[in-house]
C-alpha cells in the first residue's frame, strides 16, 4: 500500500505546481492537474484493495509523536473506500469540467484540487480539531469555485453559503473546545473514551454543539435554503461534487463521531434525517426546474441516509457490519453515484423545465441513463437503492421501528412521485432541440451508470435470500441484451423474443403444478401468443422489447418465488416493464405516472406487510413462513392483500386502470389487461392459501373481501357503459370482471375459487381477444371514440366475429365459457348464503350486457361513415391471435372440465371440502349439474332453429341502401349527435346519478392536491434570504436542543 | 466560567444579532468577524488556567514543573489556526461582496433573492 500521506503531498504539490506550469500553457497544467487527480483516486483505490485483501490499516501520526497528542490521518477500510469514491469522483467530474477548466483561470484548477483533498482531509483525519482544519479548507475551495462563475445567481447563493457556513462552523469550534476543556484531548478515539455524557449537561451540550455543526453541514429541514440555492445555481460538474462527494465526506465525518454520541442525540438524528427525508420530497413535488428539484431529492436523501444509519446504531442493528453495510451502504453508494449522474446530465441538457429535458430523446443511450438514474433514486430493480431499501424494512421491522418505516416508505413515495413525473414528460414531451455530447462528458456518465448496474447485481449477491435471484438472471440478461440489440429491426427482435420466450416457458411450465401452472400458461403462453401483433409494427420499436421481456421475467420469476424476496423483485420487475410499455400510447403519460404511482404506493404497503411477517416470523424469508404465521396474521394479510388489490384495481384502486389500458398500444393493451392484471390474482391466491382465516380482532377481512369484490363488479361495469372510447369501455370492463375473481377468492371454499379461477382464464381469453379486434380496430380508423366509428361489419368482418365471441364469453350467456363462470357463481352463492353481495354482483353481472351490446352495435352495425369505406381488415398479425383465442375460447366452453377438473384436485389441498364432482365432462354439485358440450350443442341447435324460422319468414325483407333513410325532422347541431351510439345510456346516467360519480377519482385527486399544496405551503419558507436562513438555522439549533435535554 | 468567556459569548450573541439585523452585505461580514472574534476568546480563556506563566520551556519553567506551571498550550494553538481561517473566510466573504456589488450594483442581502422556494 502506498503511504497515504501522498494523497495531501500529491494534492499540494500540484496546486503549487500549477501557477508555475500553466505558464507553459493550459494543457501543461490540466495533464498535471489530472494526473494528480488520476493519483489521488490510484492510490486511494490501491489502499481499499489492499485493505481487502488483509493489509493492516495505515496510521499517520506527525512529528512521531502518538495520539492523543499527534494529529493523527487514519485509512482502514471505511476510510479507503470513501477515500476512493471521492476521488474517483472528483477525477470524473474534473474530467467533465474539462472545457470550463480550459478558459478559467489557473486558480480555479487549485481550488478545484484542494477541495478534493480537503475531503480526503476530513475522511481521514482522526482530530477533531484538524477535522475543523479539513472542512475549512474544503468549505473555502467550495466558496471560491462557486463564485468564479460569473452570474449573480451562482454569487448570490454562494454568499448564502458562506454565512450559513461561518454559523456550521461556530458551532463546530465551540463544540471542540469544550469537549476538549471536559476530556483533555482532541483526538476522537481518546476523546470517545474519556467522554462521560452522564457527567453534566455541560457534557452534553458540548457534543450537542459539535453534532448540530456536523448536521447543519448535511443540510437538514428546515435550515438548508442556502443548500437549495447552491443546487441550483452553482455549475453542475461542481454541483455533482458538493452533492455527492461533499456529502459522502459530511457523512462520514458522522459516522466518525458516532461514537460521542448517546441515544438521544442518535434518536434526534433520526428524527431530523428522517423529517427532512420526508419533507424536503414532499416539497420537491412542487418544483418546476429541474436542477432545484434534484436539490430536493438530494437534501431528502442524505436526510435518509443519516435517519436511518442513526436508527441502525441506536437499535444496535449496526453492530452486524453486514447490515449496516447493506442498508446505509446501500442507500448511500445509490445515491452517490445517481445524484452524480443526474448533475452532470442536467449540464448536458442546460434546460430550465423538466419538459424541456425531451431533447434527450434525440440520443437514446442519455435517455437509458437517465432511466437508470432516476429507477436507482426510486429504489426500484436492479439498482442498489432497491436491495438498501428491502433490507431496511426486513431490519427497521425486526427491530420494531414501524413509525421508520412508514416515513421512509412514504418519502420514498413522493419522491418517486416527481421522479416519475419528470420521465414521462422526458419520454413523451414533444419538441426540437438536440444534445450535444463530448467524450469528456460521456465518459462519467457512462462510467456511473454502468457502476449503479454492477453495483446492483452485487448487491442481489450480498444480500441475505439473495442467492434466490437467480431465477431473474437469465431473463434481465436477455432484456439486457435486447438494450444493445435496440438497433435492430422490429421484426427481427420480435422473432428472437418469441424464440426465446417460448423455449423459457418450455423448460418452465412442466416443473408448475396446480394453479400455478395454469398461470404459468396465462402469463407465458399468453405472453407469447400476444408478442404475435408486434409484427404488425413497422420499423425498430425502440425500447419496446427489453421492457416486454422484464414484464414478463418478474411474470414468470413470480410462479417460482418460494422467498418473499423473490416475489417483490420479482413484482418491481414486472411493474417497472410493464410502466414503459403502458407508457408508449400516445397520450399515455399521465396514465402511466398514475400506473406508476399505484404500483409503487402498494408495492410499500405490500412490503410493510412482508417486512412485519420477517419481523414477527422469526426473520424467515421463506414464504412458507406465512403458513405458520401465529400473532399479527390479520394485519399482514391486510398488508399484503392492498399491495395486490392495486394492481387487480379494485374499486377505490382502480383509477389508474382505464387509462393505462385505454391509451395503450394495440399489443400493449392485450399483455397489461389480459395477462398483467392475473398477477395480482396470482399474489391473492398465494396469499390466501397460506392465510385462510385472517382476523384482525373479530372482523374477517374475507367478508369484506367479498363486498369489496361485488360493489367492484357493479360499479367497473357501471362505469364502462358510459365511456365513449371503446378501449376505455373495456378497460372499465376489466375492473368489473377483476372483481368477480376478488368476490371468488373471498368465498375462501372450494367452488368460490375454482369459480374465481375459471373467470381469470375467462378474462384472459375474452379480454386479449376484445382488445386485439378492437386495437385492430383503431389501427384502422385512427380513433377510439365509437360514435366516430360504424358499420365497420362489412370492412372488418373478422374482427367483428372476435368481438362477437368476445362480448359473448364475457356477459356469460350460454353457451361459451362465461357461462361456466356464472353457473359457478350461483352455486356457490347458494353454498355460502352471501345473498346481499350477490344481489349486486347479479345486476352488475345484466349491466355488463348494457356495455357488450355498445360495443359491438356502435362499432360494428349501424351505418359505415364515409371516411371508412375504404378501411381495410385489421392486419394479419393482429388476426391470428385472436382465430387462435376463439379457438381456446370454443374449447374451454365445450370442456371446461379438462381445465377445472385438474385445478380442482389441486385445490383439495387447500379446500379438502365441497369440491365439484366430475362425471366425463360434466360438473355436479349439490346444486345441479353443467355439460359444456352439451350446452354448446343445444345452444347452437336453438339458434340455428330461430334463425332458419326467421329466414323462411321473412323471405320478404329487402336490403336497405345506407343512404335509404330520411332525417326526421331533426336536426343534430354537432357531429357526434348524428350518431346513435353517441353518449348512447345517458339516461341510465341520470337514473343512477350517485353511482356514476366518481368518488375515486375525486378522492385521489384531493390527495393529490393536498399534497401539492402541502408542500407549496412548506416551501415558502425558504423566502431566498440569507438572513431567513440564518433564522432557521438558529431556530433547528433551538428546537433540537429542546428536543434534546427534553425540555 | 470567567469573565473572559462570557465576553466571548457577549461577542458571539452580538455578532449574531448584527448578522441577523443589519441588511448591508459589508455589515453581515463584521457581524461575522464579532462572532469569529467571540469565539476565539472563548477558546483562549478555556486554555488559561489562573496564576500560570506561558508555556515556553526554559530556565524558569523547567520540563519537570512544565505540568503544573504553564498554562494549557493547546487552545492557544487551535485560536492562531482558527483566526487564520477566520481571516481567510472574512477576506473571500468580502471578494463576494466586491463582486456581488459590481453585479448587482447594491449591497443590500434583500436583493440577493434570486432563487427561492
Amino acid at each position: 500500500m502506498v503511504n497515504p500521506i501522498y494523497l495531501f503531498v500529491i494534492a499540494l504539490a500540484a496546486g503549487f505546481l500549477l501557477s508555475l506550469i500553466d505558464k507553459a500553457g493550459r494543457s501543461a497544467a490540466l495533464t498535471v492537474f489530472y494526473a494528480a487527480l488520476a493519483a489521488m483516486a490510484g492510490i486511494s483505490a490501491q489502499a481499499f484493495i489492499a485493505i481487502l485483501g488483509g493489509a493492516e490499516s495505515a496510521m499517520i501520526f506527525t512529528a512521531g509523536f502518538k495520539p492523543p497528542f499527534s494529529i493523527n490521518l487514519q485509512m482502514g477500510l471505511e476510510e479507503s473506500f470513501f477515500t476512493m469514491i471521492v476521488n474517483v469522483l472528483g477525477l470524473l467530474s474534473g474530467i467533465y469540467l474539462v472545457k470550463k477548466l480550459k478558459t478559467e483561470k489557473v486558480y480555479a484548477l487549485v481550488l478545484y484540487l484542494m477541495m478534493i483533498m480537503g475531503l480526503n482531509g476530513l475522511i481521514m483525519t482522526r482530530d477533531l480539531f484538524n477535522l475543523f482544519v479539513f472542512l475549512e479548507i474544503t468549505s473555502i475551495a467550495t466558496y471560491s469555485l462557486i463564485g468564479i462563475e460569473r452570474n449573480i445567481r451562482s454569487l448570490s447563493a454562494g454568499f448564502k453559503y458562506m454565512i450559513a457556513g461561518g454559523l456550521a462552523s461556530m458551532f463546530f469550534l465551540i463544540g471542540t473546545i469544550y469537549l476538549y476543556r471536559f476530556t483533555g484531548v482532541l483526538h476522537l478515539d481518546s476523546m470517545a473514551e474519556a467522554l462521560d455524557l452522564a457527567s453534566g449537561p455541560a457534557v452534553v451540550l458540548a457534543v450537542f454543539t459539535l453534532l448540530i455543526s456536523v448536521l447543519i453541514e448535511l443540510k437538514p429541514f428546515p435550515a438548508n435554503g442556502w443548500a437549495l440555492d447552491v443546487y441550483e445555481a452553482a455549475d453542475d460538474g461542481l454541483v455533482a461534487v458538493i452533492a455527492s462527494a461533499s456529502s459522502a465526506a459530511m457523512l462520514f465525518v458522522l459516522y466518525k463521531i458516532t461514537p460521542l454520541l448517546n441515544g438521544t442525540l442518535l434518536l434526534a438524528v433520526a428524527g431530523i434525517g428522517l423529517t427532512t427525508f420526508v419533507l424536503s420530497n414532499l416539497m420537491g413535488l412542487m418544483q418546476h426546474s429541474p436542477k432545484r428539484l434534484l436539490g430536493y431529492s438530494s437534501i431528502g436523501q442524505i436526510g435518509l441516509i443519516m435517519g436511518v444509519y442513526a436508527l441502525l446504531v441506536h437499535s444496535g442493528a449496526a453492530s452486524e457490519p453486514m447490515t449496516l453495510l447493506l442498508v446505509a451502504g446501500g442507500l448511500f453508494i445509490n445515491h452517490f453515484i445517481a445524484k452524480a449522474g443526474l448533475f452532470w446530465l442536467a449540464g448536458l441538457v442546460g434546460k430550465d423545465s423538466l419538459e424541456g429535458w425531451h431533447v434527450l430523446r434525440k440520443k437514446p443511450v442519455l435517455v437509458f441513463m437517465f432511466g437508470v438514474f432516476i429507477l436507482a433514486l426510486v429504489g426500484l430493480p436492479p439498482f442498489p437503492g432497491f436491495f438498501a431499501k428491502w433490507q431496511l424494512v426486513m431490519v427497521f421491522s425486526e427491530k420494531g421501528l414501524t413509525l421508520a418505516t412508514v416515513l421512509v416508505l412514504l418519502g420514498s413515495f413522493l419522491e418517486a412521485a416527481y421522479l416519475f413525473r419528470w420521465l414521462g414528460k422526458v419520454l413523451k414531451t414533444e419538441g426540437e432541440g438536440e444534445v450535444k455530447t463530448s467524450f469528456a462528458q460521456g465518459l462519467p456518465l457512462t462510467l456511473s451508470a454502468l457502476a449503479l448496474i454492477g453495483l446492483g447485481a452485487g448487491f442481489s449477491l450480498w444480500i441475505p435470500g439473495g442467492s434466490g435471484l437467480k431465477i431473474l438472471y437469465l431473463p434481465m440478461l436477455l432484456a439486457a441484451a435486447l438494450f444493445l440489440l435496440d438497433f435492430l429491426p422490429a421484426w427481427v427482435k420480435n422473432t428472437l423474443v418469441i424464440l426465446l420466450m417460448s423455449l423459457y416457458a418450455w423448460q418452465l411450465l412442466p416443473g408448475l403444478e396446480g394453479y400455478r401452472f395454469l398461470f404459468g400458461i396465462i402469463f407465458l403462453a399468453g405472453g407469447v401468443l400476444l408478442l404475435i401483433p408486434g409484427y404488425a409494427f413497422k420499423g425498430k420499436r425502440r425500447g419496446f422489447y427489453p421492457f416486454a421481456v422484464m414484464m414478463y421475467a418478474g411474470l414468470a420469476a413470480l410462479l417460482i418465488s418460494e422467498s418473499t424476496l423473490q416475489l417483490f423483485a420479482a413484482w418491481e420487475i414486472m411493474t417497472l416493464g410493464s410502466y414503459f410499455l403502458i407508457i408508449r400510447g400516445k397520450r399515455s403519460e399521465p396514465h402511466a405516472l398514475s400506473y406508476m404511482l399505484f404500483s409503487i404506493g402498494g408495492a410499500f404497503v405490500m412490503l410493510m406487510g412482508l417486512g412485519l411477517l420477517y419481523g414477527v416470523n422469526g426473520q424467515s424469508l421463506a414464504l412458507t413462513s406465512l403458513e405458520t404465521l401465529t400473532q399479527s396474521a390479520g394485519v399482514i394479510f391486510l398488508l399484503i392483500m392492498l399491495g395486490f388489490l392495486t394492481k387487480i384495481a379494485s374499486m377505490g384502486l382502480h383509477i389508474w386502470l382505464p387509462g393505462a389500458h385505454g391509451e395503450a398500444e394495440t399489443d400493449v393493451s392485450p399483455m397489461v389487461s389480459a395477462i398483467l392484471l392475473k398477477a395480482g390474482m396470482f399474489g391473492l391466491i398465494v396469499l390466501m392459501s397460506a392465510i385462510r382465516r385472517p382476523m384482525i380482532g373479530n372482523v374477517d377481512i374475507t367478508y369484506w373481501m367479498s363486498w369489496l369484490g361485488a360493489i367492484t363488479v357493479f360499479l367497473g361495469n357501471l362505469l364502462a357503459i358510459y365511456q365513449e372510447d371503446a378501449k376505455r369501455l373495456l378497460a372499465y370492463s376489466s375492473v368489473g370482471n377483476l372483481g368477480y375473481v376478488l368476490f371468488g377468492l373471498s368465498m375462501m371454499t372450494h367452488m368460490g375459487w375454482l369459480t374465481s379461477i375459471a373467470f381469470a382464464l375467462n378474462h384472459f381469453l375474452f379480454k386479449a381477444l376484445l382488445f386485439l379486434a378492437i386495437g385492430g380496430v383503431v389501427m384502422r380508423v385512427k380513433t377510439k371514440n365509437m360514435y366516430e366509428m360504424g358499420g365497420l361489419i362489412k370492412r372488418m368482418p373478422v374482427s367483428f366475429i372476435s368481438v362477437l365471441i368476445g362480448i359473448i364469453a364475457l356477459s356469460g350467456v350460454p353457451p361459451l365459457s362465461g357461462y361456466a363462470g356464472k353457473w359457478l357463481t350461483f352455486n356457490i352463492l347458494l353454498e355460502k348464503g352471501w345473498y346481499l353481495q350477490g344481489l349486486v354482483l347479479i345486476i352488475g353481472g345484466l349491466i355488463a350486457f348494457l356495455y357488450c351490446f355498445r360495443l359491438i352495435y356502435a362499432v360494428f352495425l349501424g351505418q359505415l361513415k364515409d371516411n371508412h369505406r375504404r378501411v381495410k381488415e385489421a392486419p394479419l398479425p393482429v388476426l391470428i391471435p385472436q382465430i387462435i383465442l376463439m379457438i381456446a375460447i370454443m374449447f374451454f366452453s365445450a370442456y371446461p372440465g379438462l381445465v377445472l377438473h385438474p385445478v380442482g384436485d389441486f385445490l383439495l389441498k387447500y379446500f379438502p371440502q365441497g369440491a365439484i364432482s366430475w362425471q366425463n365432462n360434466t360438473a355436479l354439485t349439490a346444486y345441479g349439474h353443467w355439460d359444456g358440450l352439451a350446452v354448446l350443442i343445444i345452444t347452437g341447435v336453438m339458434f340455428a332453429s330461430v334463425f332458419a324460422l326467421l329466414l323462411i319468414t321473412n323471405r320478404k325483407a329487402q336490403k336497405v341502401g345506407q343512404f335509404n333513410i330520411v332525417y326526421a325532422a331533426e336536426r343534430p347541431s354537432r357531429p357526434e349527435l348524428t350518431h346513435v351510439g353517441y353518449n348512447f345510456f345517458a339516461h341510465y346516467r341520470k337514473a343512477l346519478g350517485i353511482f356514476s360519480r366518481p368518488f375515486a377519482v375525486k378522492f385521489w385527486d384531493g390527495v393529490s392536491e393536498f399534497a401539492h399544496s402541502a408542500a407549496d405551503l412548506f416551501r415558502k419558507i425558504y423566502s431566498g434570504n440569507g438572513q431567513t436562513y440564518l433564522v432557521h438555522i438558529i431556530l433547528f439549533v433551538v428546537v433540537v436542543y429542546a428536543f434534546v435535554t427534553g425540555g | 466560567m470567567t469573565l473572559i468567556t462570557i465576553l466571548g459569548f457577549i461577542l458571539i450573541v452580538i455578532g449574531i444579532w448584527g448578522m441577523l439585523s443589519q441588511s448591508n452585505i459589508i455589515k453581515i461580514i463584521i457581524g461575522f468577524s464579532i462572532v469569529d472574534t467571540g469565539i476565539h476568546l472563548v477558546m483562549v480563556s478555556i486554555g488559561y488556567l489562573k496564576d500560570r506563566t506561558a508555556p515556553i520551556l526554559d530556565e524558569t519553567v523547567g520540563k519537570a514543573e512544565a505540568l503544573a506551571r504553564v498554562v494549557d498550550p493547546v487552545p492557544s494553538a487551535l485560536v492562531l489556526t482558527a483566526i487564520v481561517i477566520g481571516l481567510a473566510v472574512t477576506a473571500l466573504m468580502l471578494a463576494y461582496a466586491v463582486k456581488l456589488h459590481e453585479m448587482k450594483g447594491s449591497l443590500d442581502i434583500h436583493d440577493l433573492k434570486e432563487l427561492k422556494w
